[in-house]
């Protein structure tokens, strides 16, 4: 009796038993797909393991792989690669972004085919986007030196993936044209929800567009934009299928980011232990970024 | 509450031992061999594969080989995740460069053992040598080949020109064919082709034609670092002409280089036998033909080893080595040559009629031959394991070398240093 009790979930002392219940499976599969590799991962870094083995015996305890990363060149320069192209694609995803949902908030004819081409980009697979953008780029036939050369900006076809700097700029363009429809999706459902009246207002008060854009739409898209802000922060951090398709990091490491330093020294040199300090430390300023940004956007509102 | 929990326990571990009861003779008689690969799509080699798993299954019945394809380039990272996992494939395929980091690790069957208890000869089986990893046989080299130079004769024909058959004449024809046919200031024809994009592995072999020829290596036979050397500063010099001088389209995948030559906008291409099979659907099929490339001795090594995992309990090695004696045997390795179009390792093959597939098979045994008595191998000694690493370090220095367009003889120097570096580890 008293056990038949216990599992009466109907009984309102027990409802949050149910909760549980239902919820134990998505945790045991976060635990399990999410929390058990970082375990595995942060125990790597702490052991000089060429190629790892579940199950294998545990190495001495050493922090030998975080000494070599802060002592290495290589490192520094793949964060300042990562910074670089963070604030790049990030301004150049928000500003396209946020220019293209403000255009199709307005109503005007072909406000639905616009709204789809705007859409486009985000729907086609990164990978298939990358593969056209390579073709773009392709130093020897491709499509952007052809217009470069036709229209007499440059003598002869550009090396985009074999020059540093032009690697670095059609990485960057590639991954604001994948990038900036998420943040126009998301800023126009913002726009959406701000109150005509108070536009009304303010156009009764005498305030331009300018000004409307500056004290209305700005303000109250703040939490939006804050969220907006630390996806695509992590996005541009954690991306490595564009990178490694279009550039694979080179040339000369220009565009390696932090994500691709990982994937070498794990599956390209066979360096376990030092890949998964990479991993963590990448992981540790993905976690301070959020908590920054979070922090200082979602409390910008009126 | 705890007779419930008891009754509960009893009833999963009567339920838990009568499904295992019930399971364990269907798989005793229903043995699986995994064996992932990159060539089961490829057009001969995945062919001869495919009939030796077929003969194999028939040959055990109750045996399958689950044959799946894993992309190249997607390759060391799945095998490795395999492995780490410990769930590796039985029958294990990898490039001979990369085998190194799994036999180190202790992931590979010592196969010498095995070969003792069949008394297995492997004398003269092309590239074995360097399936010796810390004196033990890792694994069977399943292929070792010669480059070869393709070109295309009407274009030689109408700039008048001979085929190559050294450096100098090789660099005349590049430098003659590679023109701008159409006006617009961008070249749609070149004198030669190489993949300038991609993997350290790939960008190091599209070197060493030039760089032996030169008669420069990495490593001498005692794993002794040799970049320093004049030598090798002629090599860099050919690789640095070819590249800066516009001779090669530059920042293109192997697959799309050999396309544009299949299609006639390459006039000479230094590859391997497998360059036949996109010579063949090209749009120039008729033009373009196979010769003995200009440079000695010519590049060649070892492609891909066939082994065992070592964490298998053992009636599945002795399956494993059942499926490896097969294909190692005379007479599928007379089937690697006409099934596959490939040069077979195993000493004395009866390649007999394999011309009427492979109209040059000759010329590629020919150029196997130079390249093996030579001792070429892709693969350095005293830099296999750290290979990759090392590739990546050239790649780039010779890359620093073309944009920052440095001098060949400063740049050795500074491969010679961080080679050393990374042997030093």
């Amino acid at each position: 009796m008293s056990q038949a009790k216990f599992f009466d979930l109907a009984r309102p002392s027990r409802q949050h038993l149910l909760g549980y219940i239902l919820l134990a499976p998505a945790v045991l599969l976060v635990g399990l797909i999410i929390v058990y590799p970082l375990i595995v991962s942060v125990d790597l870094s702490f052991q000089e393991v060429k190629l790892a083995r579940i199950g294998a015996d545990r190495k001495p305890f050493s922090t030998a792989n975080y000494e070599k990363l802060f002592a290495s060149a290589e490192f520094w320069l793949s964060c300042w690669v990562t910074i670089k192209l963070v604030v790049v694609v990030t301004i150049g995803s928000l500003l396209m972004g946020m220019s293209t949902a403000l255009l199709v908030n307005n109503r005007f004819r072909g406000l639905t085919a616009a709204r789809l081409v705007m859409a486009l980009p985000w729907a086609v697979p990164e990978i298939i986007a990358v593969v056209v953008f390579a073709w773009i780029f392709d130093s020897t036939f491709g499509l952007m030196s052809w217009f470069l050369v036709t229209l007499g900006f440059a003598d002869g076809m550009v090396a985009w993936v074999s020059t540093p700097g032009a690697a670095f700029w059609a990485l960057a363009l590639t991954m604001i044209w994948k990038g900036f429809p998420f943040v126009s999706i998301m800023t126009l459902a913002g726009l959406q929800s701000i109150p005509t009246d108070l536009y009304a207002a303010a156009k009764v008060d005498g305030a331009g567009a300018l000004q409307r854009f500056r004290w209305i739409t700005l303000p109250l898209l703040m939490p939006v934009l804050g969220v907006i802000l630390v996806l695509v922060i992590l996005w541009v951090f954690r991306d490595f299928s564009i990178i490694k398709t279009l550039t694979e990091g080179g040339p000369l490491k220009s565009t390696q980011t932090l994500s691709i330093m990982t994937y070498d020294q794990a599956f390209g040199f066979f360096n376990f232990g030092y890949a998964s300090a990479i991993g963590v430390v990448t992981l540790v300023v993905c976690v301070v970024v959020s908590l920054l940004m979070l922090g200082r956007n979602s409390k910008a509102m009126y | 509450m705890t007779t419930l929990f008891k009754r509960g326990l009893t009833a999963t571990s009567l339920a838990l031992l009568l499904s295992g009861t019930a399971l364990a003779p269907a798989a005793m008689a229903d043995t699986t061999l995994k064996f992932v690969s990159w060539q089961v799509d490829d057009a001969g080699t995945g062919d001869w594969w495919k009939a030796a798993i077929a003969e194999f299954e028939a040959g055990n019945p109750g045996v399958k080989v689950e044959f799946t394809k894993v992309e190249r380039s997607a390759y060391a990272d799945t095998m490795t995740t395999l492995f780490a996992g410990g769930n590796p494939p039985q029958i294990v395929h990898l490039a001979s460069f990369e085998y190194q980091a799994f036999a180190e690790n202790g992931w590979m069957e010592n196969l010498g053992p095995w070969l003792k208890k069949d008394s297995i000869d492997m004398t003269g089986w092309a590239g074995q040598d360097k399936c010796l990893w810390n004196g033990e046989t890792a694994c069977i080299m399943m292929s070792y080949f010669g480059y070869i130079m393709a070109y295309n004769k009407k274009i030689l024909d109408d700039a008048g020109l001979a085929v190559p058959t050294d450096w100098n004449s090789y660099l005349d024809v590049a430098r003659k064919t590679t023109r701008d046919l159409n006006g617009d200031g961008i070249p749609d024809q070149f004198g030669t082709g190489h993949e300038t994009k991609g993997g350290a592995g790939q960008y190091l072999t599209e070197m060493l034609s030039y760089v032996l020829d030169a008669g420069a290596y990495w490593t001498n036979a005692e794993g002794k670092i040799t970049i320093n050397t004049p030598q090798m500063i002629e090599g860099l010099t050919r690789w640095k002409t070819v590249v800066k001088e516009g001779l090669t389209p530059v920042d293109m995948s192997a697959g799309d280089v050999r396309k544009l030559f299949a299609d006639g906008k390459i006039a000479l291409k230094l590859d391997g036998p497998w360059l036949y099979g996109t010579m063949k659907k090209g749009g120039a099929a008729a033009d373009t033909v196979m010769a003995a490339p200009p440079f000695s001795p010519p590049l060649g090594g070892s492609s891909n080893v066939l082994g065992m995992a070592s964490e298998i309990p053992d009636e599945e090695k002795a399956l494993v080595w059942d499926f490896i004696k097969l294909v190692m045997s005379p007479e599928w390795q007379t089937k690697y040559a006409t099934v596959g179009n490939n040069t077979p390792p195993r000493p004395g093959t009866n390649t007999a009629g394999v011309e009427a597939t492979t109209p040059h098979f000759d010329l590629l045994i020919q150029t196997m031959k130079a390249a093996s008595d030579a001792g070429v191998d892709r693969i350095p000694t005293g830099l296999e394991i750290q290979y990759n690493e090392f590739g990546k370090m050239v790649q780039e220095e010779v890359q620093r070398m073309l944009i920052e367009d440095l001098d060949p003889a400063a740049v050795v120097k500074t491969i010679q240093v961080k080679a050393e570096v990374i042997q030093k580890g």
